[in-house]
C-alpha cells in the first residue's frame, strides 16, 4: 500500500526540496516551491491521519529491513496529528514570510533560509515519527544546527549573541540525550523503542539505580532543549531577536517536537511500571508549576514586545509539563491538546507582533499606545490570541486549563489549581495592557490616521487562517479530545 | 572502588564527561567553551565505544579472509559513534563559525566583556 509510505515521503520531500533551494536564483520561485511542499506535506500527513483513525496504528519498515536491525517509523494517531500540525503551522508562517522577509533577512541569504526552515521541519518531523532512539538524536542534531541557522541568519549583535547561547545550551542538552542513550544500549542491547521497552520490562530489577540516572538525563537533556523552567534561560534571547518567521516556527514547533520525545521516552521506552517507582513525575509537576508561575512572573517585567511573547512561551510550556507530571492519561491528552493549542496561538502571536514592529517601527510597549487605531485588524487578531493565552471560554487556553484543573482534581491534588487559576491570572497582567494601550488610551488617538499603517489584505491572510485554527481548535475541542485519547488507548503513547 | 576499577572504560568517560561539562559552563572563554564540549563529547563516544569492546577480538573489518562471527567485536556501537562524530564535528564547525562572527561584532571572545559591552550601551 502506497498510503502506508506516506509519512516518510512527506519528510523525504522536505529534505530534497531543502538542497534544490540554493540552486534556484529567482526567489519568487523559490517561495513558491517552498509553500508548494509544506502543502504536499500537510496534505500527505491528513491522508495519513485518516488512514490510522480506520486501520489503527502501524509500524514502517523503512528499506524492508526487519525491527530490530532496520529502521522503524511508528505511525499512529498521535503522531499523525501533531505531524498534520507542524506541517499545516510551517505552511502558514512560509506564507507570511513570503511577503516580508526581505524586511529582516538580506538578499543573497533568503534561499539558505528556506533551507534551513525545511531542514528544521523535516528533522522535527522525523524525531515525532521515528521509533529508533539513534536515529531521533541525529534528527535532533540537524533540528540543533537548524534552529541556531534561522536565528543568526539576521546578521546582528543580537542574534549572534542569543545564537551562540542557544547553540551551547542545546548541544548540551543533546550530549546529555546521548548519554542516556548510551546508557539504554547498554543495559539493554537494543535501540529500537518497542525492543527496549521489551528488554527493559524484564530486566529492570537488573539496574535499579542506572534506570532512574537515565531517566533523569532524558529529562534535563530535552528539558534544556525544551525550555524546561530552570533551564529556559536561552529561550528569551534567541525568540526575541530571531526573525518574525523564524521565531514563530522556533516557538511553536520546535519546542514541541523534544517534548513528545521525552513522553515517547517515558511511556514508550521506559514504561509507565518503572516511572511509577521514580519520583521523575513528581519533579517535572514541581518544575511545570514553577514555569507557569516564574514565567508569566518575568514577562510582566519585560518591555521588548517579543521578549513578553517569549517569556509567556516559558509560562506555557510550565502548563504542558504540569500537565506530564501529573502521570494520568488525561494529563497526557491535555498535554497534547495544550501542544496544538500554543502552537497556532503563538504562531499568530509572533507573527502579529512581527507586523506590528515592521510597520510602526517600535518594539517597546509602552510606546505603542493608540497603534491600534493604525493597525486594527492586526491588534485585533493579537488580542484574539492574546485571549486564548490568558484562557477565556471558547478558547484552547480555556479548555486545556479546564481539563487540566479536572485531572489535578482526578489524582487528588486539588490544592494546585490555585497554581492555574494565579497564572491565567498573571497571564492577563501582561497581555491586556498591550491591548489596552492600543485601543482605549484617549489622548493618543487623536493624532494617529485610521489604518495608516495596516498591512496589506494579502499579508493579514495567514495571520488570519492561523486564528481561524486557533478558533476551529477550542470550537471543535470535544471531537479533537476524543480522537487524542482512541490515538492513546490502541497503542500507548 | 573496586568497581570503579573493574570498569574503568565507564569511570574514565563519566570523568571526562564531567570536565568537559564544567569546562562547557564554567569558562569564560569561547574558544575553551567549545573545547570543554567536544571533551563531552569525546567522553560518551568513549563510554559506547567500550561498550561493544570484547577483549581479544578484532575490530569488525574483513581482511584477506572471514574469522568467523566470534572473531569481532560488536560493530553497531562502533557505526554509532562514526555518525556521532560526524555530528559533534558540524556542531564544532557551526560554533566556531559563530565564534568568528562574536569577534567580528564584538571585538572580543571573553562572556564577561561581551556582557560588560552590553551593560555599558545601556
Amino acid at each position: 500500500m502506497i498510503i502506508t509510505s506516506f509519512p516518510l515521503i512527506g519528510i523525504l520531500l522536505l529534505f530534497m526540496t531543502a538542497f534544490v533551494m540554493p540552486l534556484i536564483k529567482t526567489k519568487s520561485l523559490i517561495k513558491f516551491l517552498s509553500m508548494a511542499s509544506f502543502f504536499v506535506c500537510c496534505a500527505l500527513f491528513l491522508i495519513s491521519l485518516e488512514y490510522t483513525i480506520n486501520n489503527g496504528s502501524y509500524l514502517y519498515k523503512i528499506g524492508h529491513f526487519n525491527a530490530p536491525y532496520g529502521i522503524e517509523f511508528k505511525v499512529g494517531i498521535i503522531e499523525c496529528i501533531i505531524a498534520v500540525l507542524f506541517a499545516f503551522v510551517s505552511l502558514m508562517v512560509t506564507w507570511y514570510s513570503c511577503y516580508n522577509i526581505e524586511h529582516d533577512i538580506s538578499e543573497g541569504k533568503i534561499p539558505l533560509y528556506y533551507l534551513l526552515v525545511h531542514v528544521l521541519v523535516g528533522s522535527l518531523l522525523g524525531i515525532v515519527l521515528s521509533n529508533d532512539m539513534f536515529n531521533v538524536y541525529v534528527f535532533i542534531e540537524i533540528g540543533n544546527l537548524a534552529s541556531c541557522g534561522i536565528v543568526v541568519i539576521k546578521d546582528n549583535k543580537d542574534n549572534i549573541k542569543a545564537g551562540m547561547k542557544y547553540l551551547i545550551m542545546s548541544s548540551l542538552g543533546s550530549g546529555l540525550v546521548l548519554l542516556g542513550i548510551a546508557f539504554l544500549y547498554s543495559m539493554t542491547g537494543h535501540l529500537n523503542m518497542t525492543y527496549i521497552q521489551k528488554t527493559l520490562a524484564i530486566t529492570y530489577m537488573n539496574y535499579p539505580n542506572a534506570i532512574f540516572i537515565t531517566i533523569g538525563l532524558f529529562t534535563v537533556g530535552l528539558g534544556v532543549k525544551s525550555a524546561m523552567f530552570p533551564l529556559h534561560t536561552w529561550l528569551p534571547d534567541a525568540h526575541a531577536s530571531a526573525p518574525a518567521s523564524s521565531s514563530a516556527i522556533l516557538s511553536s514547533l520546535v519546542l514541541k517536537a523534544y517534548i513528545i520525545f521525552l513522553l515517547k521516552v517515558l511511556y514508550r521506552v521506559i514504561g509507565m511500571d518503572i516511572i511509577s517507582l521514580s519520583p521523575i513525575l513528581n519533579i517535572i509537576l514541581v518544575v511545570g508549576s514553577l514555569g507557569m508561575i516564574m514565567g508569566s512572573v518575568l514577562a510582566i517585567y519585560q518591555k521588548h514586545i517579543k521578549k513578553i511573547i517569549a517569556y509567556s512561551s516559558v509560562a506555557q510550556l510550565g502548563y504542558i509539563f504540569f500537565s506530564i507530571g501529573l502521570g494520568t492519561k488525561l494529563g497526557i491528552i491535555m498535554c497534547i491538546y495544550h501542544i496544538i493549542g500554543h502552537a497556532v496561538t503563538k504562531a499568530a502571536l509572533f507573527l502579529c507582533s512581527g507586523a506590528i514592529m515592521e510597520n510602526i517601527g517600535e518594539k517597546d510597549v509602552t510606546k505603542l499606545k493608540g497603534a491600534g487605531k493604525e493597525m486594527p485588524y492586526t491588534f485585533a487578531m493579537f488580542f484574539i490570541a492574546s485571549l486564548s493565552m490568558i484562557g477565556i471560554p471558547v478558547f484552547p487556553g480555556f479548555i486545556s486549563k479546564w481539563y487540566m484543573a479536572l485531572a489535578t482534581i482526578e489524582v487528588g491534588k486539588p490544592t494546585l489549581i490555585i497554581l492555574l487559576l494565579a497564572s491565567s491570572l498573571l497571564n492577563a497582567v501582561y497581555y491586556l495592557p498591550v491591548i489596552i494601550n492600543a485601543f482605549f488610551v484617549k489622548d493618543n488617538l487623536d493624532d494617529k490616521i485610521y489604518k495608516s499603517k495596516e498591512k496589506s489584505k494579502k499579508e493579514l491572510i495567514p495571520i488570519s487562517i492561523l486564528i481561524a485554527a486557533v478558533l476551529f481548535t477550542g470550537i471543535a475541542s470535544y471531537s479533537i479530545i476524543e480522537l487524542i485519547s482512541a490515538g492513546i488507548s490502541i497503542g500507548g503513547i | 572502588m573496586e568497581r570503579l576499577l573493574t570498569n574503568y572504560f565507564e569511570t574514565a568517560s563519566v570523568v571526562l564527561f564531567v570536565i568537559g561539562f564544567v569546562t562547557l559552563l564554567l569558562h569564560n572563554n569561547l574558544i575553551k567553551k567549545i573545547i570543554g564540549l567536544n571533551i563531552m563529547d569525546t567522553a560518551v563516544m568513549l563510554f559506547l565505544m567500550a561498550k561493544g569492546y570484547i577483549n581479544g577480538r578484532f575490530a569488525p573489518i574483513i581482511i584477506d579472509e572471514f574469522k568467523g562471527v566470534s572473531g569481532y567485536i560488536n560493530p553497531i556501537p562502533s557505526s554509532l559513534m562514526l555518525t556521532g562524530i560526524v555530528v559533534a564535528v558540524s556542531t564544532t564547525a557551526f560554533l566556531l563559525a559563530i565564534t568568528v562572527k562574536i569577534h567580528e561584532k564584538f571585538g572580543t571572545i571573553e562572556v564577561n566583556e561581551i556582557i560588560d559591552k552590553e551593560n555599558e550601551v545601556r
